[in-house]
Formats: structure tokens, C-alpha cells, sequence
């Protein structure tokens, strides 16, 4: 009825066109799926929430060069300045800023002692404003109370007695039980014994291709550091506001530092993100202009084809073939090609994944991408050789019975 | 069967229209064999093309079994034609990219028939032109005169009762060419009209009318065994005494 097995032996002997198409269709699709599923796995990376009220955090570095300088009473000064404005929410100073791509990592284990295996985590120090600073959801446990925060002079190795984990460090440290970290006794730098107060949500790490980006620590810690950072939570629609105004507060309060670096959280995730948008453009032009050559590709194919067959297809009219029937031969014949194309294209896209997932440690392809790769490249195949069906189909039958 | 009346039909090519066929007055009845004559440009691809509804007429009436097939659309034209008439090219028009089973087996998928019901015609028709055993043979791998019967086959296999053929014989040597004619003239005897465009009087003389086609107007150069004589136009007709020395 639909003339598939005429077509197939027709088009086993005016193969190579058609297996150069095919060709095309099958390095199309290999790489077109590889494409969209490394694609997806950025745009997943960056769609993951940090933890944070993003929208509305900002923080600024404060670098200080006065001699003799009393860094804990400034610090209470400008955290007491910074709380004070309008429209500020909460505020604390801040040993590294998640996404910004620096910080300090750390191994939590649980036993003491060298050699004990350790689950690595990011570290941040803040006071028990923190967690309302960051807009951190508190899951579990408690905040840090006032007591908690000890001051940590520039030369101290020593750690808190206290921490709290994000759910995905708990869940690292106690795998199916994450709330069984609460109240736990583990060990920071193999021997110092930490209990985890307190389990939040999601904090994310610095570091954004981490593969243990979720997992990180809080420390009741407020440093003595010559370059601190001081990150400011705001109401909402405030933000940018009040940056140049906390800036030049902070500036006129204390001559000997300089306040700069001022920059959004939303920045900073930009900034994190970019290589990740780069190169997510740069795959989807990768993947437009191979469609595009592989639908110019089938549009000349198929044009050359008719136009080499304008007297068979005036015979196949004459014959008694409506025009309908002429522009589903073309389109039928398209889809075997596809057909070829796409089986070809199928088992290279999983070749290619196999040896990116060996190469790159990529994740292996979704099985369903690739039906949706092989859709794609089947409705490429139908809507590029839909305009030449449609001239073949306009010749006319008295072709047939005249000079070409 | 087939009624022509002041069929005319005109090519505009830019400002330059060309009167290829004018005012022709045809009727031809079932069981017919009808050969058409005339020098190249005459017009007689033009009316074949008209009566095989390959082109549509200009002006005029054409009734084809009582339908008027100038108000057909293109797809009923195209069933039509799959129906009723069966074609045979000079050129054979042959695929040559499918076998000769293939190739007999074109016109029944369009008429929709089924696997078995195709298979059985296919065989039959090439069995009757003597071919039977090559149905797997492509195009190229016959002679002429054998294309030209796959051809035959082809354009029997529909049952039509209405044959065109456009100088059957015209790319065969005259033995091949005999031969054709000679199973033209059998499957006529059967009962399918045919209506065969050639320039060899010798076979257009077999034919039980003939008509010459001079400059787009059609006339008849012998009276039929069927009666009555169709009508041509006078200048045809004193045209057509001529030609024919009578």
C-alpha cells in the first residue's frame, strides 16, 4: 500500500546519495544527543539551588591597612553599622562567599586519628547571624547561640567545638539517615572533635564543578584577618539599593581600611556560571548548523533526485498516482533514509557516550534523550524534503509523454 | 466512449499563445482502434495528452464515459486515469530502478489493490506478453521491443478499457515494431479501445480509423467499420480527402 518495499529496492540501486545522507543524519544525531545531554547536565548544574536568598544578598571585601589595628572591635562596629541601616535584614562577616570559585575546604571523619578515611566539606565561618544572613533553611538542630562564637586570631589552627552540616554533608557522613548527624561527634582535621548542632538545607560550596558542591559546614567562627568579607542580606528589592550606601557607610566609619569589591550574589552565580552558558551556546550552534546541513543536505538530495526522476515521475502521474501519492513516495523514501540514518546515528551516539563517559567522567546518555534525538531527526528528514515532495508533485503528468 | 467537441487548447508561453490543438470534434466508441497521424508540432501529443487527461483543454467539451472531465479535479483526474486508461510511451518510461515486477506492479498500488490481487495481475500481464520468467530482470537487461511490452503489461494490468499509446514503436526496429502492433491488435480484439499516436503509415493503416491531426485540427482519413462517421470540421474533412485519395 504505502510502496515501502519499491522504495527500498529502488533506493538499493541509487544507494550511495542516500547512504551519504544517511551518514549525515547518523554523525547529526551522535553528536546532536551527546550535545544536548552534556547541555542539559550544565543547565541542571545550574538550575541547583545554592541554599541562599540569592536575590537579595550582596557582600563587599574589607581590606584593612592601619597599624596596631583592633580587628574584633572593628568587626563588631561595622556588623552593628551594617544591622543598623534600613532595609538591611542581617549581616555577618564571612571567610568565603558559596560559588564565588575561592574558599576553604576541610575533611570531616568519623573516627580520630591519621589515616581514617575523611569526607571532604566546604567551611564557612560566620556568627550566629549566619544562617538569617544567608537565608539558610535550619532543618534540623539549632543555631549558633552568641556563646558559641569564639574569636579565631590570624595564626590559630584549632577548630570550634561546634558545626553545622548541610543535609547532603549529614547524608555523606550517615548515608539514608541524615538526621542522625544531630548531636553526632565527629573529627576535623583528623583529631579535633566537632558536634554538629545543626543540619540546614541546602549551602552549597564555593566550588561549582565540585562533585561535593552540597556538601558543607558552618563554624561559630569571627576571624582576625587583614582581608575579611562581610556579606549583607537585604528586604526584598533593596539590594542595590542600599550597596552604594553600605559602601560609602563602612568607608566614612573607618579610615583605615578601603571597602571594595562590592558585588550581588546573582553576579557571582553569573560569573560561576559563564563558562557553563558558553559553552551551552556554543553546543546549541553546534547543534543548529549540523541540523541545517544535514536538512540543506536532504533538500538537495531529494531536489537533485527529482529533478534527475521529473520524467518517472510524470509516468508515476500518468500512471494514475495523485499528487498526494507523488509527494508520499518522496517523503517515504526520506523516512528509509532516516530510518538508516538514525540506527546508524543511535549506536554512535551511545559509542560517543560510552567514550566521553570513559574520557570526561560524564554521566551515561538518558536512553529517552536519545528517542527524542531520534524523533528530531526523523521530523528534520519529513519538514526538509516536505518543499521539494511538494515541487515533485507539481510536475505534470504530461511530462510523461514530453521531452525533459 | 470518448467525445471531443470544439476542443481547443492554447499554450501562453510569455505574450505568445500557440493554438495546439483548435475546434476538434472527435467522438470514438468502445472497441475502437484509432490511429492518429500528422507531421512533429501537428498537435497529436497535445491531444493525446487531452484525451489520456495528462493536460486539460483550453475550451471546449470532453466527456469521458459521460463525465466531463474538464471539471474534474487534479486527484479525480488521476483516478480516472488509473481506472480507465492505460498509457504506453514511446520511450517505454520504464523505472530503471525496478524490476519488471515491479515496475507492472506500479499503477495497482495506486488502484489500491491488494498483495495477492496485485501479484495475480502482475504475473498474468507479463505472462501474456511473454515475460513471465524475467519479472525480476530490470529495465535495462531487456531489448527494446521487450521494454515495450513490460510497458504493454503495465498498462493492461489495470484492465483498462481505454489504451493511449504515444508511438509505440517508435525506438524499435521493424520486426519488434510488427510485434507490438501485432499484440495491440489482439488486445483490441478483446474489446479495449486504443488510440495510437504514430508516424508509420504502414501500422497506422492496421488501425480501424485513422485520423490525421495538420496544424491542431483534427481530421478523419477513413470511415469506420462503426457508424456513424464522426464529425469533423469541412477544412479537415476536404484535408483529410486528400491524404487519403479518395
Amino acid at each position: 500500500m504505502f510502496e515501502l518495499g519499491p522504495i527500498f529496492r529502488a533506493l538499493l540501486r541509487q544507494k550511495v546519495g542516500a547512504i551519504l545522507i544517511a551518514l549525515q543524519i547518523a554523525l547529526t544525531l551522535s553528536i546532536m544527543v551527546n550535545a544536548i545531554f552534556m547541555m542539559q547536565q550544565r543547565s541542571s548544574q545550574m538550575a541547583r539551588p545554592s541554599g541562599l536568598d540569592e536575590a537579595n544578598l550582596f557582600y563587599l571585601s574589607n581590606t584593612v591597612f592601619g597599624q596596631n589595628y583592633n580587628h574584633e572591635a572593628a568587626l563588631a562596629d561595622d556588623l552593628r553599622l551594617i544591622r543598623g541601616i534600613p532595609g538591611v535584614v542581617n549581616a555577618t562577616q564571612i571567610n568565603a562567599i558559596p560559588l564565588s570559585g575561592g574558599g576553604w575546604s576541610m575533611g570531616l571523619q568519623h573516627k580520630a586519628g591519621e589515616g581514617e578515611n575523611s569526607i571532604g566539606v566546604a567551611v564557612y565561618m560566620v556568627d550566629d547571624h549566619g544562617i538569617n544572613t544567608l537565608g539558610l533553611e535550619l532543618i534540623a538542630g539549632e543555631n549558633f547561640q552568641l556563646t558559641d562564637i569564639e574569636w579565631r586570631p590570624a595564626t590559630s589552627v584549632s577548630w570550634p567545638a561546634r558545626a553545622i552540616v548541610s543535609q547532603a554533608m549529614a547524608e555523606s557522613l550517615y548515608p539514608g539517615a541524615y538526621q542522625s548527624a544531630l548531636g553526632k561527634t565527629v573529627y576535623i582535621n583528623q583529631n579535633e572533635a566537632v558536634q554538629i548542632s545543626g543540619i540546614v538545607k541546602t549551602l552549597q560550596a564555593p566550588w561549582n564543578g565540585w562533585d561535593g558542591v552540597e556538601r558543607s559546614m558552618l563554624v561559630p567562627f569571627q576571624m582576625e584577618t587583614r582581608n575579611s568579607r562581610y556579606i549583607i542580606r537585604t528586604e526584598p528589592g533593596r539590594r542595590d539599593e542600599l550597596m552604594p550606601i553600605i559602601e560609602k557607610a563602612l568607608a566614612e566609619s573607618d579610615k583605615n581600611r578601603i571597602i571594595r569589591n562590592v558585588t550581588s550574589l546573582e553576579d557571582t552565580r553569573e560569573d560561576s556560571y559563564r563558562s557553563h552558558n558558553a559553552l551551552n551556546k556554543i553546543l546549541l550552534l553546534v547543534i543548529v548548523i549540523l541540523t541545517l546541513i544535514t536538512a540543506f543536505g536532504i533538500v538537495g538530495l531529494a531536489m537533485f533526485s527529482i529533478n534527475r526522476r521529473r520524467r518517472q515521475i510524470g509516468t508515476r502521474r500518468a500512471l494514475g498516482a495523485t499528487q498526494l501519492q507523488v509527494m508520499r513516495y518522496f517523503m517515504l523514501e526520506n523516512f528509509l533514509i532516516s530510518t538508516l540514518g538514525v540506527v546508524i546515528g543511535a549506536i554512535a551516539a551511545v559509542g560517543l557516550n560510552i567514550w566521553l563517559v570513559s574520557k570526561f567522567e560524564l554521566a551515561p546518555l538518558e536512553p529517552q534523550l536519545l528517542v527524542v534525538g531520534v524523533l528530531a531527526l526523523y521530523l528534520v528528514g519529513q519538514l526538509a524534503v516536505f518543499y521539494p515532495a511538494r515541487k515533485a508533485a507539481a510536475i505534470s503528468p504530461a511530462t510523461a509523454t514530453r521531452s525533459v | 466512449m470518448l467525445l471531443m467537441k470544439q476542443l481547443g487548447k492554447v499554450f501562453h508561453t510569455g505574450e505568445v499563445s500557440t493554438h495546439a490543438l483548435r475546434e476538434v470534434d472527435l467522438e470514438v466508441q468502445e472497441g475502437d482502434f484509432v490511429s492518429v497521424t500528422g507531421p512533429s508540432g501537428s498537435g497529436k501529443t497535445t491531444f493525446l495528452n487531452i484525451a489520456g487527461l495528462l493536460e486539460v483543454a483550453s475550451s471546449g467539451l470532453f466527456l469521458l464515459d459521460g463525465e466531463n472531465v474538464n471539471q474534474q479535479s487534479d486527484s479525480q483526474r488521476s483516478k480516472m486515469r488509473n481506472q480507465k486508461i492505460g498509457f504506453i510511451f514511446q520511450s517505454f518510461n520504464l523505472i530503471p530502478e525496478l524490476n519488471l515486477f515491479d515496475n507492472v506492479d506500479v499503477p495497482l498500488r495506486y488502484r489500491g489493490f491488494d498483495a495477492k490481487e496485485r501479484k495475480r495481475r502482475i504475473e498474468q500481464q507479463l505472462e501474456l506478453v511473454g515475460l513471465a520468467s524475467r519479472m525480476k530482470h530490470l529495465p535495462s537487461q531487456l531489448s527494446g521491443g521487450q521494454q515495450q511490452r513490460v510497458a504493454i503489461a503495465r498498462a493492461l494490468a489495470t484492465s483498462p478499457r481505454f489504451l493511449l499509446a504515444d508511438e509505440p514503436t517508435g525506438n524499435l526496429d521493424s520486426q519488434m515494431a510488427q510485434s507490438v502492433m501485432a499484440l495491440l491488435e489482439d488486445i483490441n480484439r478483446q474489446g479495449t479501445t486504443i488510440i495510437m499516436v504514430t508516424h508509420d503509415h504502414g501500422l497506422a493503416q492496421r488501425a480501424k480509423r485513422q485520423i490525421l491531426i495538420k496544424d491542431g485540427r483534427v481530421s478523419e482519413l477513413t470511415a469506420t467499420l462503426h457508424e456513424p462517421l464522426h464529425i469533423v470540421s469541412p477544412s479537415a474533412t476536404e484535408h483529410s480527402a486528400k491524404v487519403a485519395g479518395v
